[in-house]
């Protein structure tokens, strides 16, 4: 599925992240941990094509995209949920959906705009809310939805739990793992809740200082005590 | 009777004025350029339509031909200096400077084109009095203005709100990042919004010349008038910017029982900073 070869990127003149490898089998959900400035963020932006590689590969299902642009990554099925920011605030509920569904959900989608009404009820009854008016956690519902719109085969989230109330973020992230079980969706969930993350995880990445320090199971995350690594 | 008289040609300024606003603001909230060479294409609608209208081609056909051709203009500058620039990564500072210089540019050659002194269009119909009652008398140049400005407002409401890519355009301005991540295509969308707002703007670019005739500096004013409108009416709402138009240009009519008529830019200067001061999200500011 996705796959990162040796990647380094950066922002002017400096590096953020170097030799960052990790291959992801479908279905697969990786706990993309470490702490702030660790250089999560930069990886999945240079995953995504939104920040241009200084060295290493990307690839996706066994294909080289680094020289794809932003849209086409999208139009595989990459897509990345951005912290704080994944919806369009002045937009209603379902002019959000429809736009991004204009764009994004053919005929043969995974995920229509009724698909995203179903598995987020709340949504349908807010149709006509302003988007930025909403609560957090509905406000990342929506987010949620406008990632998934179409055919995701690897969805990227970063940080989606920051600013729910902890109930929210258990039962969100089980909608994410069901999701990604049910449609053999790969998803890379950056977090700073490192029990929730672990909880739905099949594997754990942590990184520091731009690169990643430990890759394993979350029993081996567990057994070998990952405060070590940040 | 003179109150009447100045209120009712406040409105005909000020819906002039109002579609210059919401054009240059529908620009400015989704590209986040401050597209002064707006004030060029509106003056180059004019001077297309006189043009026209000099060959002998009916006014209605005229205006056609000259939405058409500020819409090319509008996707020229659009593709040819800010794509440009925003592909070089300038700053906002350097982009204001370009604008402003293609404005220069614009109105020079309209100048080197035509002549820089007073042109009237040869359309007597246009300066025919009609009696409102009241003793109020407009100009069928003045109530075409009027009808074609609440047509244009009423059809970019339409556009943004009702129209798929109208909410693209609105998704781009809203969160330009997630656009890009979606495939909304910010860029694309961006060509979009200055070709449709050319058009829009084009339209008082030939009304209000029909009345006071056309010079190649005419632009300016017009467009400083309109920024303060966005502004004062909260950047992001077209309808804002409208209205506030309106009430700046009544403003400045109904200011001139009280004093002289050099005094009108300070008053539309006078309600900028009032809001600067004491509202500057604007009076229909979208709650964040």
């Amino acid at each position: 599925m996705l796959r990162l070869d040796g990647i380094e990127a950066g922002y002017g003149a400096k590096t953020v992240i170097s030799g960052v490898s990790f291959a992801l089998e479908p279905g697969q959900i990786l706990a993309f941990l470490g702490h702030n400035g660790a250089g999560k963020t930069t990886t999945l932006k240079a995953a995504m094509g939104l920040l241009p590689l200084r060295a290493g590969q990307v690839s996706f299902d066994d294909q080289r995209i680094d020289r794809l642009s932003v849209a086409d990554r999208v139009a595989l099925g990459l897509r990345l949920l951005p912290e704080g920011r994944g919806i369009f605030p002045d937009l209603s509920v379902a002019e959000n959906i429809e736009v991004v569904a204009a764009r994004n959900a053919g005929a043969n989608a995974m995920f229509s705009p009724d698909d995203v009404f179903k598995l987020f009820p709340v949504l349908e009854e807010r149709r006509a809310t302003r988007a930025g008016s909403m609560s957090g956690g509905q406000q990342q519902m929506l987010a949620l939805s406008l990632a998934i719109l179409g055919t995701p085969r690897c969805l990227m989230l970063d940080e989606p739990s920051i600013g729910l109330a902890p109930n929210l973020v258990e039962r969100m992230f089980e909608q994410v793992r069901q999701v990604c079980k049910s449609h053999a969706m790969t998803a890379v969930l950056v977090e700073q809740n490192v029990a929730a993350a672990l909880k739905i995880a099949d594997r754990v990445a942590i990184m520091n200082n731009g690169q990643i320090v430990f890759d394993g199971s979350p029993d081996e995350a567990r057994a070998s005590n990952v405060w070590h690594y940040f | 009777m003179l109150a009447l008289q100045l209120l009712c040609n406040g409105i005909v300024t000020g819906c002039a004025l109002g579609v210059v606003a919401i054009s240059f603001s529908f620009v400015y909230t989704t590209t986040k350029i401050f597209h002064v060479a707006h004030a060029g294409v509106y003056t180059l609608g004019g001077y297309i339509a006189w043009w026209l209208v000099k060959r002998g081609v009916p006014f209605v056909g005229a205006v056609a031909l000259a939405v058409v051709v500020c819409v090319a203009m509008g996707a020229l500058i659009q593709s040819q200096l800010y794509a440009q620039l925003e592909r070089r990564r300038e700053t906002h500072l350097v982009v204001l400077i370009a604008s402003l210089g293609t404005l220069a540019v614009m109105q020079n050659v309209i100048a080197a084109v035509f002549t820089p002194n007073i042109l009237r269009f040869d359309l007597p119909w246009a300066s025919q009095v009609v009696h409102l009652g009241g003793n109020v008398r407009l100009t069928w140049a003045q109530m075409l203005t009027v009808v074609v400005s609440l047509a244009a407002f009423a059809g970019l409401l339409w556009f943004a709100h009702r129209t798929l890519l109208g909410k693209r355009i609105r998704a781009v301005a809203s969160n330009p990042f997630l656009a890009e991540i979606t495939r909304l295509e910010p860029r694309t969308a961006h060509l979009y919004v200055m070709m449709v707002a050319s058009a829009v703007v084009c339209l008082p670019g030939v009304m209000v010349p029909l009345d006071f005739g056309l010079q190649p500096y005419n632009g300016v004013t017009p467009l400083l008038t309109a920024t303060i409108a966005m502004i004062a009416g909260g950047v992001g709402s077209i309808t804002g910017a409208f209205v506030m138009a309106v009430v700046i240009a009544e403003l400045q009519n109904l200011s001139l029982l009280f004093i002289p008529g050099e005094w009108s830019i300070g008053i539309t200067f006078f309600i900028f900073v009032i809001f600067m001061l004491f509202r500057p999200t604007g009076l229909f500011a979208a709650g964040r």
